[in-house]
């Protein structure tokens, strides 16, 4: 019973990570951008949904379409007052990689100062566990993380196959001189994809709020997965960065099967270092001439 | 020419002269400071900061030192690797005589430090039973864990009757403190540990955790954890449907914990500081933190002015006795003074620099926390 509920657990820990990961993936994949700010999104958009439905007591509801505005307002200033001029001046890489650190630093220590440095929680019953039967524990918010990822998940990748939007982002990842060829603006095409990814973050950023809690310094940690998912999956592949993500979470949790908490991420990195060895260009590896 | 050079002359003499016979500027001193002002354990860093800045304005107002006393802040993250960097930029740049540490990985980094510059180092956060052991130049305001646990572990097997005792703990120096204090007195006392878990100081999810320990149903969750963790521990294990009553050395004592609901009808050990002692020094303090901060004082607040308030009863001594205030002077003097007023009362220090203070049983309960039982230093 003790595996079976591990196993559940990681469903859990792992659905979370993969609804985390598929917007760097998704921004990482269409515009080759080191978006390491992504983890301070996240904690943006936990801190303000918290902030909506704690402190100022509004529904749900509100505090979602209040997180999903700054987490978008807060992932197009990073990429028009930071990666934009910086490209424009042609920085390399690194250099954007930098400054997006830069922006990691500076959000936490924001963060730090409105809301205080300690811990908070976002309080609800629905992450309480109750015996469903003998031995395995489960909280309703597990069957919501679930049925939340699915319909995400559904509609991220029916934008991405059913809409010119969607299919010039994908262009945008495989080809962007030919994106460019067909007139389409990369750089407006980016933005698009900063929204959405940006957006995608929130669902995550809530569900880690109510289940493990939030610190200033969360994204770093959100960042670490989201980057071992998106490098594991495939560059360019948001199914790739799902799946190796939701493969994390389980095998940290299983991992606990027979050892201790101590090596449940060193056992989880060490298997995905295996796979890279075995298959370096990822679990789905796209076409690119990035 | 040579009237150029008689002025020039004349006027070096006179120079020299006014120097030598105006009274001396006393030089401000610097003390150090090396706390987690960033990452998640940054809250500590904030709780030691609010009461040394009361004691700086005391010592201030009361001009206790000739040239006045300020606190350099360096940020440790709470790290060993971040804690000795800020210590040798403390010793070497800013040549203080006394820095104040905190957590028991960080504090055992700098202590070689400590020693080879002697320099003092003062810990009033960590509580790692190797803390006792660190040199001559590094003292303790704050009884350590197996101080703290050598109270409540009695308490808990004997008068509450818990046998089972199951412990997560982080795998540092503090962790393994605890762990070897438990594994000795566990069964000295009739009771066992049936199950231990080490964590890394990084790690965030418990959901699996919580199974593991619901498995072994033991009466009491041991934790030797601190800052968001510990609060994060005791909120996924409740929600994950662990019922055993948790337990923790003066970890607990911080705001976060005391505000949780999970952790209500916790117990934990922490020195006996009675904030309602009628003495001047106990009073002021206490007064002017209610005043500034609108709430009572923590023991971790009061340990840093405490600390920094022997600093300042130190260096007084030792500028009243015309000699300069250095690590050697402080210890030498430290050692001659048989005890100290501070906040809480008269305390002394035992002769490896660790301050001998009463221990107390608390249980959280929702508002705070009430003492079940004060023991003896």
């Amino acid at each position: 019973m003790v595996l079976l509920q591990l196993l559940v657990n990681g469903i859990q820990t792992g659905t979370i990570y993969a609804l985390t990961a598929i917007g760097f993936a998704l921004i990482f994949g269409s515009t080759r951008i080191f978006h390491f700010a992504h983890g301070a999104i996240f904690v943006i958009a936990a801190y303000v949904f918290k902030f909506v439905i704690g402190d100022l007591s509004l529904h749900w509801g509100i505090a979602s379409i209040a997180a999903v505005s700054a987490a978008v307002l807060a992932g197009l200033l990073v990429n028009f007052l930071i990666y934009v001029p910086i490209q424009r001046h042609e920085g390399s890489y690194f250099t954007v990689f930098v400054a997006s650190f830069g922006v990691v630093i500076v959000v936490q220590n924001a963060i730090a100062m409105i809301f205080g440095r300690g811990f908070v929680a976002i309080e609800t019953s629905l992450s309480n566990a109750v015996e469903v039967f003998s031995g395995l524990f489960m909280a309703p918010l597990f069957g919501i993380v679930i049925a939340c990822s699915a319909i995400v998940l559904t509609g991220l990748h029916l934008i991405l196959t059913r809409t010119h939007f969607g299919i010039a982002l994908r262009a945008l990842s495989q080809n962007p001189e030919l994106v460019r060829t067909f007139g389409l603006s990369t750089r407006r095409l980016s933005a698009y994809a900063f929204v959405l990814g940006s957006a995608l973050v929130v669902p995550a950023a809530i569900f880690t709020g109510a289940t493990s809690g939030l610190n200033p310094s969360i994204g770093l940690h959100i960042m670490l997965i989201s980057l071992v998912a998106t490098i594991a999956g495939g560059i360019g592949s948001i199914w790739g960065a799902a799946c190796i993500a939701l493969a994390i979470g389980v095998a940290e949790n299983l991992v606990l099967w027979q050892l201790d908490t101590q090596w449940s991420e060193a056992v989880a990195f060490a298997f995905l270092l295996v796979f890279l060895i075995f298959r370096p260009a990822g679990l789905f590896r796209l076409a690119s001439t990035h | 020419m040579s009237n150029y050079f008689k002025g020039i002359g004349v006027s070096l003499i006179l120079g020299l002269a006014a120097a030598t016979t105006a009274p001396a500027q006393a030089e401000e001193i610097s003390i150090g400071g090396v706390f987690p002002l960033s990452g998640p354990n940054a809250i500590y860093g904030e709780i030691f900061q609010s009461s040394l800045r009361l004691a700086e304005d005391h010592i201030k107002d009361d001009q206790m030192l000739e040239g006045g006393m300020r606190i350099l802040y360096e940020d440790s993250q709470a790290l060993p690797q971040q804690a000795v960097l800020a210590m040798n930029k403390l010793v070497s740049v800013n040549n203080v005589p006394y820095v104040m540490s905190a957590f028991t990985g960080p504090s055992k980094a700098v202590a070689p430090i400590a020693n080879r510059s002697k320099t003092v180092v003062v810990n009033g956060g960590g509580v790692g039973p190797d803390l006792a052991k660190l040199g001559e130049y590094f003292w303790n305001v704050i009884p350590l864990a197996n101080t703290e646990m050598r109270s409540l572990l009695p308490y808990m097997v004997e008068e509450q009757d818990y046998k089972k005792f199951t412990l997560v703990y982080v795998d540092d120096p503090l962790g393994e403190g605890v762990l070897e204090v438990l594994q000795e007195q566990l069964p000295e006392l009739g009771a066992s540990l049936v199950n231990k878990y080490s964590i890394p100081a990084t790690a965030q999810q418990f959901g699996g955790l919580a199974a593991k320990i619901r498995n072994d149903d033991p009466d009491v969750v041991f934790l030797a954890s601190y800052g968001d963790q510990q609060v994060q521990i005791i909120k996924q294990l409740r929600q994950n449907g662990v019922t055993a009553r948790f337990a923790s050395y003066s970890a607990f004592s911080t705001p976060t914990v005391q505000a949780l609901p999970e952790a209500e009808g916790a117990l934990y050990a922490t020195q006996a500081i009675d904030f309602e002692a009628e003495d001047a020094f106990t009073r002021r303090f206490v007064d002017d933190f209610k005043a500034a901060y609108g709430k009572l004082p923590t023991v971790y607040a009061t340990n840093y002015y405490n600390a920094a308030m022997v600093f300042a009863m130190l260096g007084k001594e030792l500028q009243s006795q015309g000699k300069p205030i250095t690590g050697e002077n402080l210890l030498e003097l430290r050692r001659a003074t048989e005890s100290f007023n501070l906040v809480g009362g008269s305390v002394s220090f035992d002769e490896k620099g660790t301050l001998i203070a009463p221990i107390q049983i608390m249980e959280v309960n929702g508002s705070g926390s009430k003492v079940l039982k004060i023991g003896k230093p």
